[in-house]
């Protein structure tokens, strides 16, 4: 591994934190022009990613995909010139050590850009800190509608589909298939809640119904009490918003439960760390996925392979939707930078704003774009189960079918998401 | 009528939920009660004990290949027996391990007892992960107690019944070992005044070693329990402490009894609340929590304490 990878201790990063925030009130729409200033010097990323957490197995996952990009550019002489390096800090999958740990990358370690999330609430911490900065932030993988709708910042760019985007993509199949009462079981934070409020628009707006919808608690280890009140109110659909450690639980729970035959259960979306090397069991329903390495698309075979010799020992064998956004993403930022012919964050800013990927670069089916409006990447959504005829072990998904990026567009987001002008965005040129 | 009938399946399920409950604080309870030492690596233990069973339900022998064919030529059943019998042995000899190290903070502020344990249960966790990885890892059953059964037009699994069982038998068995055996005198007089049974002759440092050997394979077995409901991870003993704390003090502290009590009323409030007013049923322990505790201090079946007047 050529990049440098630093780990930040929790006090330090807490007590800098303190520290710099008395710096902050300074007048920081001029700052950063001395900020790692001079000819050729490395450009140093910071990696907010989850170590820890309800989210560790994807922070992890999508570190390597971030990582391997960075690689593979620094392989060829870098960016316009400049080798990449890398520090990193875990952020937990929580919005304070999050903040925090943005806030430290950003006043004592100078980071040119930030790079990753999984945890709504924490890229969006991440992501307030950097548009005070003026620093570009890519949400890698959270997928909250709120990131690129009330949350959007001129700094921020959102990578994955949104709850929306993958609700839209399962809604109508489902409801065709298992009928018009649905029920709601959502995790209680901000994602869960913003991809339920999503679900219920697209439900009722197809003549569907929530007959309820039931809050569980972040941490949430038993669902049995749940998962009887479904029962006793015979929905024919639920539709979950429950992620990370909470929803292994969950699905465990149903599948003991034999509930999983029983009832049409939607999952927005399944993350590959969250499921990898866990057979059937690990999967029930549908759910959308913006990528699966089992596509016959142009690509993607050497995409594995590579992915494969630089992680000879990784427990994962071929990469996935949270790896593929990590790296997909790191590469655009490079592109973008080199398309600008400099670092300024601005005309980035800019650059990233008027992106549009071909369908072969991206191994998806469709062009890619970046909506202006919300700085969400619009791309192919493709809709999964479990694959009873797998061609190998790892072919885990059976794509039932995919839908064009205009089809799945969250069109709310737009009216949600103000950015701010570029006039009130700092601005800096690492 | 309706809506009690409707309530009756959610009682059902507290009262089981509540055993496991139970289950899962009665080895915190018992080093507690004797050691009166808080063992904050009781949750990682717990996590260990899930991961002894895995291993001795489907044990990866690279190294030796035909002794993991032999091993795995045994039926699915006789694996899950062994994983149930041995994985709390093993991790009971590990506690022993631990209770050993913990001689020096004895009789020294109780912190030095916590800091040992918290450090015990950071290396327990990290060595879990280093030793079996991070991602979750799933127990396979046999097929007997694997799948659902139909009550009253409601699905059950097959599985959460057979552990309510066996937290029953558990706990039964630990109360006829305590109540009944001459050791369960000893351990009882010990956690009364340990210093009384030094003075009788019993050696209190081996009184001390399998108490906490004892209180440390329950944690495990508990583990073993709960691993095809809760999904085995490296940190999942974090889910396991919190309540089992909270139980204890709320049964109040050395109380067998309390401790099943308080496992049955925190799994009824938890249960129901979850079906009714899902948001709050993490929340409903806490406040039952509070709601004894600020009106009996010593928890509902703790001894008065020499202060209390």
């Amino acid at each position: 591994m050529t990049s440098t990878t630093t780990s930040v201790q929790r006090r330090r990063l807490i007590q800098g934190a303190g520290a710099t925030a008395l710096g902050f009130l300074g007048p920081w729409n001029v700052h950063r022009a001395w900020a790692q200033s001079g000819a050729k010097k490395p450009l140093l990323i910071g990696l907010s990613t989850d170590d820890t957490g309800p989210y560790a197995s994807s922070g992890q996952d999508e570190q390597r995909g971030i990582l391997m990009a960075i690689n593979e550019v620094n392989a060829r002489g870098g960016v316009l010139g400049r080798r990449i390096e890398t520090i990193h800090a875990d952020t937990g999958g929580d919005a304070v050590q999050a903040a925090a740990v943005a806030q430290t990358m950003l006043a004592q370690k100078e980071v040119a850009f930030l790079l990753g999330g999984v945890h709504s609430g924490a890229a969006n911490a991440i992501s307030q800190v950097a548009q005070k900065y003026g620093c570009i932030y890519f949400n890698t993988n959270s997928s909250s509608p709120s990131e690129a709708g009330k949350d959007c910042h001129r700094t921020k760019f959102v990578w994955d589909g949104n709850g929306t985007n993958f609700s839209t993509s399962v809604v109508k199949g489902a409801m065709t298939g298992f009928g018009r009462d649905w029920l709601l079981l959502t995790s209680d934070y901000q994602w869960g809640h913003n991809t339920a409020r999503g679900i219920r628009t697209l439900v009722e707006g197809n003549g569907g119904r929530i007959v309820e919808e039931m809050l569980v608690p972040q941490n949430t280890r038993d669902f049995s009490s749940q998962l009887q009140k479904i029962q006793q109110r015979k929905p024919g659909v639920i539709a979950t918003a429950v992620g990370g450690e909470d929803l292994k639980v969950l699905r465990e729970q149903v599948r003991k439960a034999g509930m999983d035959r029983s009832f049409g259960w939607i999952n927005n979306q399944q993350d590959w760390p969250d499921v990898y090397g866990l057979g059937r069991e690990a999967m029930f329903g549908i759910f959308g996925t913006t990528w699966y390495w089992g596509m016959r698309l142009p690509g993607i075979k050497e995409f594995v392979e590579r992915y494969q010799r630089a992680n000879p020992t990784y427990r994962i064998k071929v990469p996935g939707n949270v790896f593929y956004n990590g790296y997909m993403a790191t590469h655009e930022l490079f592109h973008a930078i080199e398309r600008a012919g400099t670092t300024h964050n601005l005309k980035v800013i800019k650059e990233l704003e008027n992106l549009r990927i071909p369908a072969a670069k991206r191994m998806q089916h469709e062009d890619a774009y970046m909506n202006p409006l919300t700085h969400q990447l619009q791309q192919n959504i493709y809709i999964a189960s479990y694959n009873s005829f797998p061609r190998e072990s790892d072919d885990i998904f059976h794509i039932l079918a995919r839908l064009r990026p205009d089809e799945v567009e969250d069109t709310s987001s737009v009216q949600q998401c103000k950015l701010e002008s570029f006039a009130a965005t700092p601005s800096y040129e690492p | 009528m309706n809506f009690l009938l409707s309530l009756l399946p959610h009682l059902a399920n507290g009262i089981s939920l509540g055993l496991l409950f139970a289950l899962i604080a009665l080895g915190f309870m018992l080093i507690v009660g004797v050691m009166e030492t808080i063992n904050l690596a009781h949750g990682s233990l717990f996590a260990l004990g899930m991961y002894f069973a895995l291993f001795l339900v489907a044990p990866k022998l690279g190294m030796f290949p035909e002794l993991q064919a032999w091993y795995m030529a045994f039926s699915i059943e006789a694996r899950y027996l062994i994983a149930l019998v041995l994985a709390p042995v093993f991790v009971g000899l590990f506690g022993m391990l631990l209770e050993l190290c913990m001689r020096r903070t004895y009789g020294r502020d109780p912190l030095y007892g916590l800091l040992l344990t918290f450090g015990a249960a950071l290396v327990i966790e990290e060595a879990i992960r280093l030793t079996w990885g991070s991602s979750e890892q799933q127990l396979v059953l046999p097929q007997a107690i694997s799948g659902a059964f139909t009550v009253g037009g409601l699905l059950y699994s097959k599985y959460r019944l057979f552990a309510s069982g066996f937290a029953i038998l558990m706990i039964l068995l630990l109360w006829v070992f305590l109540q009944k055996t001459p050791f369960g005198a000893i351990i009882k007089a010990g956690a009364h005044d340990s210093e009384m049974v030094r003075a009788l002759g019993i050696n209190l440092s081996r009184l001390r070693l399998f108490v906490f050997g004892l209180g440390v394979a329950l944690a495990a077995i508990s583990g073993v329990v709960m691993a095809p409901i809760w999904g085995i991870r490296p940190h999942v003993g974090v889910d396991a402490v919190v309540p089992a704390f909270l139980i204890i003090v709320l049964g109040g502290v050395g109380s067998l009894w309390g401790a099943v009590i308080a496992g049955l009323m925190v799994g009824m409030v938890v249960g129901i609340t979850g079906a009714y007013a899902s948001e709050w049923s993490l929340m409903s322990m806490y406040l039952l929590f509070i709601a004894v505790v600020t009106f009996r201090s010593r928890g509902l079946f703790g001894k008065k304490s020499v202060l209390d007047v």
